[in-house]
């Protein structure tokens, strides 16, 4: 009787400090990570179904090394991706993981957003990166993305469609001029079945490059670094095209999201260097190529390495030890580098890229990027700058234009009081 | 005679004109769901060359890529989360709304006047307006990703218009059998529930096909609050499936558009007569 | 069930009510009664109009009045949204042509909705068959489903296109060139033209053949009889048919946003008001602002709908009662 009771009592005891511990426990955060611990992560990303499935690989494959973190991905199209993460940040409720471009990088971290990487530095390996890969997710001293990818602007050319009607490729870094005149020689030749390529002039980051060659950059110090002239010259830079030349945008709206090169529409784009991959799946075409740019100043370092695809973690993340190793994996992993290739950009560490198998068009992607090794130069800052905003607000301007709904002047004045109102 | 002969040739020869304009007019305004159904049948290599409206070639693997579904998901749970939907706003709305309706229709309490027309005002508001504020609060309840902030409304009889359906309908019912029931012994809830509801059956009926189909068809509150695709709704499913075919799938994205509409096209089928009719009576006391 | 036995003494008078009194009950005694039983049944509606309407109203009318993005709370800015509002070409773009849709729109749809609805009015099996099937693209017309269809029956090379080109009319795809999208648009919501022609038809079938025959014999001609004796008859209808048409008219979104691809179309073509608006809350951060933009449509709407009823006393006629 006497025993029985005390071990009643003493079963109590524990009981009652079980459960405190526990709600201590799960009231405060885990100061480390515990293994045992069963966790469940939100990871989200941009981008279609391929990608989709690519990452579901990477998340099976992270449980099986991790067995007790489970990782809930979703995903929507670019467009409504950061709008979906705007209501998220608004009520608090970001997910832990998230694919992250650069060009919002700066607006999300103006509140804390992001979680600094550095202070999961047991979890993360930073030796992979050279310093260039961590200055693009880097706002001041903190690390608050880390690149899977980057990309450099190239133009993503249809070699097979062009082969068919005989055609030659644009060489590449020729002047602007000469690109048009490739352009026209294309539509010409083929009585506009085949389109020599579309506006670049809607392109912003066609724009910046141009600036760049001038010597000129996109943002300064959080402002714009050009001015309404630089911005008129370079819309009218596109007008002899407008003309018959490139792709008339009513049938590109038609297509819309997809782009002209994807529908077999034009045989050139200017776009970022992973997209070459995309166009070449999308338009079921036998083989793309990756051609350097035009430029007005063969010298200059106009291309750049941008940061397109990256990693953060949500400043109020529940778990941000689990959430850092899926971050390591997904950046670092040999494994990333095999399941994703340089479909979201060529992988930024030393690690993924060993896992990556360099063939057919992912080859492309990495011969392309030595023979423009001259012209890249420095990676502009990430600044507290609205890009992916501005980005649209360009783009629909252009695209007005070659719609004839609107003259350039009042484009012009349109984007400086767009910008105007998003900058101060 | 002969006049008499002359005005019902007169008046066939009318019925026959009418039933050819008739024709004619039913041919232009079910095209686009004609055109739509046979273009799902034809193969993405005949959009560009063939304008016909019947396909050369008929196949159906349009349909069969489509039944695969999109990003690892079979287009059986969309379907099955649009039905979630919809049978949680049918029930949520039938009973939210008849007991608004009674006590609109036949209970007199203060501040009736004002309700009323507060609840008639509902009618001309537009969503937009309680968006942003409405995703906070689902936000603080923890209800983001979760189909409540879908439903809820539903069940707090947020939709006037099912309000002020079945009102007028208890507005046409005679007081006498309340009288009656209450003579009996009944309170409201008997009522309510014995006499009131039995009676405006077919306000119940119209309000609950509507409400399934308004609910089948609904965009933006899925849009807003729905994050993971397996619970995507249709509406949300049909928009990736544009988004990530490749431009030339035309007939993939038609297919899974027919897919879509068909149970919506059967509940007509079915239930046109309530549906009309409900309509039709809404109009005349409105 | 407490709420039965509660009020099924309503003669000898609710515990804790004012009534006190007993016997049969009076007016002011009925209406006191009825209160708890009425605030009962109401209180789903009324915790979801509190909760999920006049709250968030109010909510919004405080956000119309600040700068807001969502990253750090609301600042006051006073009525900065509404004068940037003044000024801000894109908003002007989309009330332009969401006042066009609305009021180029409403009309056709409800002319084409009444003449149908005459035709159909006649005695004939066949007419419940045409009446369904006229009624069903209301159904589903703001779907997503048909948005898409639309968008592919728009384009270049599409039935539209080859149908147009086939009489010479070589004009390509509708969707990519904004002059005629709005049309397109407009067709859509002509489409529809179903539920508004039930309800005529209904209306129709009321009218007693009697005024009809009086006319006649009156010698009153077929467009005579429409103006005095279908028109007056109709006008009860007419209106609720108009003020609801008007409204739902101002609020499209599904269509234009699924037509638009979400990007406000070729040159702001498919910006109608609430895709700007959804544009400017969650692509640009910019929340104040767009419920500003809120407000602005609820105002809008009300002085609209206002401006029906009161003159709907001068022209709308109800037979019989003295509403």
């Amino acid at each position: 009787m006497h025993t029985a009771r005390i071990r009643r009592i003493g079963i109590a005891a524990v009981a009652a400090l079980s459960v405190f511990t526990l709600a201590a426990c799960s009231n405060a955060p885990a100061a480390e990570y515990d293994p045992d611990e069963e966790i469940t992560l939100n990871f989200t990303w941009w981008g279609n179904e391929d990608r989709a499935s690519r990452y579901q690989q990477l998340m099976d494959k992270f449980t099986e090394q991790h067995p007790n973190i489970k990782i809930e991905g979703t995903f929507t199209d670019f467009a409504s991706y950061y709008e979906k993460r705007a209501t998220e940040a608004a009520s608090g409720g970001l997910p832990d993981v998230m694919q992250f471009i650069d060009s919002y990088i700066g607006q999300y971290s103006e509140n804390g957003q992001l979680l600094d990487l550095n202070t999961m530095s047991d979890y993360i390996d930073f030796s992979t990166f050279d310093d260039l890969m961590l200055s693009m997710g880097r706002v001041g001293d903190k690390q608050l993305a880390l690149p899977g990818g980057f990309n450099v602007w190239s133009m993503s050319s249809n070699k097979a469609l062009l082969a068919e009607y005989g055609l030659d490729e644009y060489e590449g870094g020729t002047s602007w001029e000469d690109y048009s005149a490739y352009m026209a020689s294309v539509t010409e030749a083929t009585d506009g079945a085949l389109y020599g390529g579309t506006d670049y002039t809607q392109r912003i980051q066609d724009f910046e490059v141009w600036l760049r060659q001038q010597g000129q950059e996109l943002y300064e110090d959080g402002a714009l670094g050009f001015t309404e002239d630089d911005l008129r010259e370079f819309w009218q830079l596109g007008a002899a095209d407008r003309d018959g030349v490139t792709a008339p945008q009513n049938r590109l709206e038609e297509v819309a999201p997809q782009t002209g090169v994807a529908a077999k529409m034009t045989a050139t784009e200017l776009a970022w260097s992973n997209a070459m991959v995309n166009y070449q799946a999308e338009s079921g075409s036998e083989e793309f190529s990756l051609i350097a740019p035009p430029t007005s100043d063969p010298n200059a370092k106009d291309l750049y390495r941008q940061g397109g695809n990256q990693f953060a973690i949500a400043a109020t993340t529940k778990h941000p030890e689990a959430a850092a190793m899926f971050v390591d994996y997904l950046v670092n992993s040999a494994d990333a580098g095999a399941v994703f290739g340089t479909s979201t950009g060529f992988p930024a560490s030393t690690s993924r890229l060993a896992g990556t198998k360099l063939e057919g068009a992912d080859l492309k992607v990495s011969q392309y990027l030595d023979s423009v090794a001259d012209r890249i130069g420095p990676t502009p800052p990430i600044q507290n700058v609205p890009y992916g905003a501005l980005e649209a607000v360009f783009w629909d301007l252009g695209k007005s234009i070659g719609l004839g709904a609107i003259s350039i002047d009042d484009a012009v004045q349109q984007f400086f009081d767009e910008a105007a109102v998003s900058l101060d | 005679m002969s006049a008499v002969a002359t005005r019902r040739a007169r008046r066939r020869v009318g019925t026959v004109v009418w039933f050819i304009v008739m024709i004619a007019m039913i041919v232009v305004v079910l095209y686009p769901l004609a055109w739509m159904i046979s273009a799902s049948f034809k193969p993405n290599s005949e959009f560009a060359s063939n304008q016909g409206f019947l396909p050369h070639d008929p196949t159906i693997q349009n349909y069969v890529k489509v039944l695969a579904g999109v990003a690892g998901i079979p287009l059986w749970r969309f379907f099955l989360n649009s039905l979630i939907l919809a049978v949680g706003s049918v029930v949520g709305t039938v009973i939210s709304a008849s007991m608004a309706a009674y006590a609109f229709g036949r209970l007199d309490f203060r501040g009736r006047p004002v309700f009323f027309a507060a609840m008639i005002g509902t009618l001309l508001l537009p969503f937009h307006v309680l968006l942003i504020p409405q995703y906070t609060i689902f936000r603080m309840l923890g209800m983001i990703d979760t189909y409540w902030p879908l439903l809820l409304g539903k069940f707090l009889a947020s939709e006037a218009f099912f309000v002020f359906l079945m009102v007028q309908f208890i507005r046409q019912l005679p007081r006498e059998l309340d009288e009656a029931a209450r003579i009996d012994g009944a309170g409201h809830v008997r009522i309510f529930t014995s006499v009131t509801l039995p009676l405006i059956k077919p306000a119940l009926v119209t309000s609950s096909i509507f409400a399934f189909i308004w609910s089948w068809n609904d965009f933006l509150p899925p849009l807003m609050y729905v994050n993971s695709p397996e619970s995507y709704p249709l509406p949300l499913a049909l928009r990736i499936f544009n988004d990530q075919t490749s431009v030339t799938d035309y007939g993939a994205t038609i297919a899974v558009s027919v897919l879509a509409l068909l149970p919506v096209l059967l509940f007509f089928a079915i239930f046109q007569r309530f549906l009309i009719e409900g309509v039709a009576t809404q109009g005349l006391k409105g | 069930m407490t709420t039965e036995s509660a009020t099924q003494r309503p003669i000898r008078g609710v515990a804790g009510s004012r009534t006190g009194s007993t016997g049969t009950p009076r007016r002011a005694g009925a209406r006191r009664r009825d209160n708890l039983a009425g605030y009962l049944f109401l209180s789903p509606w009324l915790i979801g109009f509190v909760g999920l309407t006049a709250g968030p109203m109010l909510i919004s009318l405080y956000l119309a009045f600040t700068d807001y993005n969502l990253f750090s709370p609301p600042t006051w800015n006073g009525v900065d949204n509404f004068v940037r509002l003044a000024g801000d070409q894109k908003f002007w773009g989309s009330v332009r042509i969401t006042l066009l849709y609305v009021f180029i729109g409403t009309p056709v749809k409800l002319a084409a909705a009444l003449v149908v609805a005459m035709l159909l009015n006649r005695a004939s099996r066949a007419t419940g068959f045409f009446r369904s099937a006229f009624y069903a693209p209301s159904l589903i017309g703001a779907s997503v489903s048909i948005a898409l269809v639309w968008r592919a029956m728009f384009s270049t090379d599409g039935p539209i296109d080859s149908a147009l080109s086939s009489i010479g009319i070589d004009v390509g795809g509708w969707v990519g060139i904004p002059a005629l999208v709005l049309p397109m648009m407009i067709l859509l919501a002509v489409w529809q033209f179903g539920a508004p022609m039930v309800i005529f038809l209904a209306g129709l079938k009321q009218v007693p053949p009697e005024l009809y025959e009086a006319a006649e014999m009156d010698g009153a001609g077929p467009f005579r009889r429409f103006r005095s004796v279908t028109m007056p008859m109709l006008s009860p209808v007419l209106f609720f048919n108009l003020l609801l048409e008007m409204v739902h008219a101002f609020q499209i979104f599904a269509s234009a946003y699924i037509i638009g691809s979400g990007t406000g179309g070729p040159a702001g073509a498919t910006n109608f008001y609430t895709v700007y608006l959804y544009t400017r809350a969650f692509a640009n951060n910019q929340m104040g602002y767009a419920s500003a933009m809120a407000w602005v449509l609820l105002i809008v709407v009300g002085i609209f709908a206002a401006i029906l009823f009161k003159t709907s006393n001068a022209w709308v006629h109800y037979a019989g009662d003295q509403r």
